[in-house]
């Protein structure tokens, strides 16, 4: 329910958490749970920007061996009981993520992939086109082979984000939403202050979840993250009958996605441009991107060629230079705690995220996920 | 890529008349319109339409439609059917669905003119098959030539429920009862008048509660509603019908400006969300220009106007009439609009309760605001609508006692014994009665159907009087029926002495009936015997 | 967008006679689902058409965008304007696939 703006008097919490996608609201929650007061301060809505926008995959394969503890664990332990735990319908299906290959090329490349990740644990293995085809008989003849890996999957990042936040509130945390959030600062050596377009809030503890917004939040207590715009594109088809579960990418990033519970296919990619767009704050479609989507589709699913399309959107990328992102506190700004910098895969390790952020928040000596290589000073210059 | 000067979305109205303003300066144009026909719902409006000459009043809207298609086409303005626009992208270009391919190109001035899509209610039923928008009606009328029922239920007595209630009745359709959860009929007067006068019942301050039956309508159920326009519990009243239209208000079809980047507002005078226009029409994007219903909820005649002055900014722009030239042009079409937006009906009164009487100061009929027809009484009192003393010989009267924009009585009088003067929201008055000739081209002309030419010397104890009749069939002179007065009553016995269906009279005959000199004042419709006007 | 302050709402949730009533149609979302997760804390159109579906379907919202907000801003006392809206996104019209993968730079005049 709504509260008066004047209500919440000197607005002072425990905890702010600035960002109200999947990671805010998750550690939101969290906190809230732990019995800290909470505030979550949103420019927009919940579930506005890239946790709103993405495709839902939960996979571990093909990630960076540093942030790959995070999509382990949040596999084995969190999204099996996540819907329970949230009392949302979060959506989580786990029966694998095929990524294609339609040249030797792609395979090598794709082998190379598996084998980084069963060095640290992960059960991904090569598979021929046939036995791909076995798995999903919709592929076309085309596909040679693909990377199999049959624990990855997917849920409904739309509910899984309100879900969080639902939960969040109802453990006490306070939500406000359409304020901006212009900057921090600090009081006696500690974060202290989060000035926005609504006044100073205040709390001991504050966590920077905004985003690629983050960047410009964070420099205004001297620290930076070299992390940049990239807008990918996703479509929805119109409902179809159940075709089948698993999570499609191919070697070359044409495309990736999966059929929805309630039957649409959500399916998106890049371009190739994407980085070099002329406009990144609007979050247009560029005319070229989904028609060239399309074409991949199709070269590996040829039924889909009369497959209606109904609505093909844009989100944004925080991508960092190394492609992992910081999930960090910040030594040189005690209280202050960063999780951004996600770039295109975040929402799958969300949950597993929360735990270490909370941790991090709580006590910040020690966290039971490893994410020592997602530290904010890692960036060097290459010489 | 193909790069047009002027690229317009939509050959209704709006679109159709940017388009021929801009080829006239010079653009080269390219009209897109989604359907397989031109003119958007132009062509499903079979009625006259009001405003002036200049506005095209008393031409029917499929007529309009045809005109500015052969405009545009005459000056070599392409216009592409079938042609969906599926985005507008930066850099003004477009994805154009067209013979099984999405095609993109590029302009320099876009007209996004996509018109409206008809509101809903909810209520118990509401889903059912055989609850239908009255637009969707009317296109399946008008259009395809198929009846969407037989008993109508129309909800909504705004000027698209009364046209299409009319239509309906036209198209040989039981028009049950209109309803409206409003106190006032939120239409004009005179299409209400001529939906009462055929019988239509009038529900003001009642609303649809439910739509009954298992697979399809069956019937509805209606009540009264309170200040709150919630039912009041024992009001229901059940009705025998099988089709519900409902004409509760139109969107705005903002999606392109939108998804163009165009800055939105939330203005319900306008229908909802809107692009934020300059006066010019001109979005926050530069050279995407709105026109017609998707720049604010009105009517055709006002969509015309604003499609030409957003083709002549564009025109301007692009360095094909000079700023003077287009202050020239804007001032007429500005006047123009101001002329057509003016009255109690007026954009700036939409939801007004509180206008009691006439610019002239003559008390509103209440009668005709919540039952359709104006109460004897009252037609007595307004200058035109009144009987008078009479002289003998055939003279007009004119049932029209709300200030509407439209004048083509006076203009089509040759006699000149209709005066509106040059505000032509002004009610008309009588200039003369005896020079009346008694030709009926005011019966033919009025777009209200509100004139009717009486004459209380036909013979001895007998008037006639001569009445718009735009049902089939028509009836033929010896015919014998009912008068029926202007709440649908029967009144007395009638017979027709007289039918002029002429080429003057544009489709709208007039049936001339024998009725005591007693009836005069009071009888404004035939029903032929074969209808049980016995 | 407004300011909105927004806390967990202990009463409990109060059905309602109609609350059975579709109004979204094509994702059949009905008035009493979207009261609900209005009580237990989406406050704008963005969150209940991500939480519910509504105006996801084939018509994106022409349809019920008006009848949603409406339920909201009733629910909420708050004026429609603050609500928020549905994107307008291209396609605004359903398109196929192949039709859709034909658009290039290089595609005929249209």
């Amino acid at each position: 329910m709504l509260i008066s703006t004047e209500t919440i008097g000197k607005k002072g919490a425990d905890a702010i958490v600035i960002g109200g996608g999947v990671m805010g609201c998750a550690a939101a929650y969290r906190l809230a749970k732990e019995g800290l007061s909470v505030l979550l301060l949103e420019k927009t809505e919940i579930c506005a920007d890239a946790s709103g926008r993405n495709a839902g995959g939960v996979r571990q394969s093909a990630r960076d061996v540093r942030e790959l503890p995070l999509a382990m664990y949040g596999v084995q332990n969190i999204w099996p009981a996540l819907g329970e735990e949230l009392g949302v319908d979060v959506e989580y299906v786990r029966e694998g993520n095929l990524r294609l290959g339609r040249t030797e090329a792609h395979l090598e490349k794709l082998k190379a992939l598996a084998e980084s990740s069963k060095k640290v644990g992960l059960d991904v293995r090569m598979v021929t086109g046939d036995e791909a085809r076995e798995i999903c008989p919709y592929m076309s003849d085309d596909v040679l082979g693909a990377s199999w890996c049959p624990t990855d999957g997917y849920a409904n990042p739309l509910h899984t984000t309100i879900g969080f936040y639902r939960k969040a509130l109802a453990y006490g945390a306070v939500a406000v939403t359409g304020v901006t959030v212009l900057g921090l600062g600090k009081a006696k050596g500690r974060i202290r202050y989060v000035y926005t377009d609504n006044g100073v809030y205040e709390a001991g503890r504050v966590l920077v979840a905004a985003g690629y917004a983050s960047r410009a939040i964070v420099n205004t207590v001297g620290i930076d993250v070299p992390v940049e715009r990239e807008d990918e594109e996703v479509f929805v088809t119109e409902q179809l009958p159940p075709m089948f579960d698993q999570v499609l990418g191919t070697a070359e990033a044409d495309f990736y996605g999966h059929q929805t519970k309630h039957g649409s296919f959500l399916l998106g990619g890049v371009s190739g441009l994407q980085h070099f767009t002329s406009n990144h704050d609007d979050h247009p479609t560029e005319a070229y991107t989904a028609p060239s989507l399309v074409r991949g589709i199709i070269r590996f699913f040829p039924s889909f060629a009369n497959v209606k399309i109904i609505r093909c959107w844009s989100g944004q990328f925080d991508t960092c230079v190394d492609g992992v992102p910081v999930i960090s506190n910040v030594e040189e700004a005690p209280g202050l705690t960063l999780a951004f910098a996600f770039t295109g895969h975040g929402f799958g390790i969300s949950p597993a995220v929360s735990i270490a952020v909370k941790e991090l928040m709580l006590d910040g000596a020690s966290t039971s996920i490893d994410i020592s290589g997602l530290r904010y000073d890692r960036f060097k210059a290459k010489q | 890529m193909k790069r047009y000067e002027m690229i317009v979305i939509g050959a209704g109205p709006a679109g159709l008349s940017a388009a021929i303003e801009a080829a006239q300066s010079g653009l080269e144009v390219v009209v897109f319109d989604e359907n397989e026909w031109p003119g958007g719902q132009l062509f499903k409006q079979i009625h006259k339409f009001f405003g002036s000459r200049e506005h095209q009043a008393r031409t029917r809207g499929v007529k309009i439609g045809q005109n500015l298609l052969e405009a545009a086409r005459g000056i070599g303005v392409k216009v592409v059917l079938g042609a969906t626009v599926l985005g507008i992208y930066k850099n003004k270009e477009i994805a154009v669905r067209l013979e099984g391919e999405v095609r993109n190109c590029k302009a320099d001035a876009i007209v996004i003119a996509t018109g409206a899509s008809e509101n809903m209610m909810t209520f118990d039923g509401w889903t059912l098959p055989g609850v239908m928008g009255a637009g969707a009606a009317q296109t399946l009328m008008n259009l395809h030539g198929v009846r969407p029922g037989k008993k109508i239920l129309m909800v909504g007595s705004g000027n698209v429920g009364l046209v299409v209630s009319f239509q309906l009745k036209q198209a040989g359709c039981d028009v049950v009862a209109v309803v409206d959860a409003a106190a006032r009929i939120g239409g004009y007067g005179v299409h209400a008048a001529k939906l009462a006068r055929t019988g239509v019942p009038f529900y003001t301050s009642h609303t649809v509660v439910k739509a009954v039956g298992a697979e399809k309508v069956e019937g509805a159920v209606i009540a009264e509603v309170g200040a709150d326009f919630t039912p009041i519990p024992g009001t229901e009243m059940p009705l025998d019908i099988d089709t519900v239209c409902i004409a509760v208000g139109l969107s705005p079809m903002s999606q392109l400006a939108d998804n163009a980047g165009a800055e939105l507002v939330y203005d319900p005078a306008k229908g909802g969300y809107v692009a934020a226009l300059t006066d010019e029409g001109e979005t926050s994007v530069k050279g995407l220009f709105c026109a017609g219903d998707v720049a604010g909820i009105e009517e055709a005649s006002s969509a015309m106007i604003q499609g030409k002055i957003a083709a002549a900014a564009a025109a301007r722009d692009l360095g094909y009439i000079t700023a003077a030239d287009f202050e020239t042009k804007a001032f007429g079409y500005k006047e123009s609009l101001a002329k057509i937006r003016a009255g109690m009906f007026a954009p700036g009164n939409k939801g007004r309760t509180d206008i009691v009487q006439t610019d002239e100061g003559y008390p509103l009929s209440e009668s005709l605001l919540a039952r359709g027809f104006l109460s004897d009484a009252e037609a007595a009192a307004f200058p035109a609508a009144g009987i008078g003393g009479g002289g003998g010989g055939p003279r007009p009267v004119i049932e029209c006692t709300q200030n509407i924009p439209c004048d083509p009585c006076q203009d089509v009088c040759p006699k000149g014994c209709i005066l509106v003067g040059d505000n032509i929201t002004a009610l008309p008055q009588i200039a003369g009665e005896k020079a009346c000739s008694g030709c009926a081209l005011c019966v033919g002309a009025c777009s209200g159907q509100a004139i009717f030419l009486v004459n209380e010397t036909y013979e001895d104890g007998y008037g006639t009087v001569g009445l718009p009749y735009e049902f089939v069939p028509l009836p033929q002179k010896g015919d014998k029926g009912r008068a029926l007065g202007r709440d649908g009553g029967e009144l007395c016995g009638a017979e027709v002495v007289e039918v002029r269906a002429g080429a003057a009279m544009d489709k709208t005959p007039m049936v001339v009936m024998k009725v005591p000199v007693s009836e005069i004042a009071r009888a404004r419709f035939f029903r032929p015997e074969s209808e049980g006007g016995i | 967008m407004a300011v909105m302050v927004r806390v967990k709402n202990d009463a409990p949730f109060a059905a309602q006679p109609d609350d059975d009533m579709v109004v979204c149609r094509c994702e059949e979302v009905t008035k009493g689902e979207i009261r609900k997760a209005l009580h237990d804390g989406v406050c704008t159109f963005g969150e209940v058409k991500r939480f519910l579906r509504c105006g996801m379907g084939l018509c994106q919202g022409q349809t019920c965008q008006r009848l949603v907000l409406g339920i909201i801003s009733r629910e909420l006392g708050l004026p429609v304007s603050g609500l928020g809206h549905i994107t307008g996104r291209m396609p605004v019209r359903p398109v196929i696939m192949e039709e859709l993968g034909k658009s290039t730079e290089e595609s005929k005049e249209a």
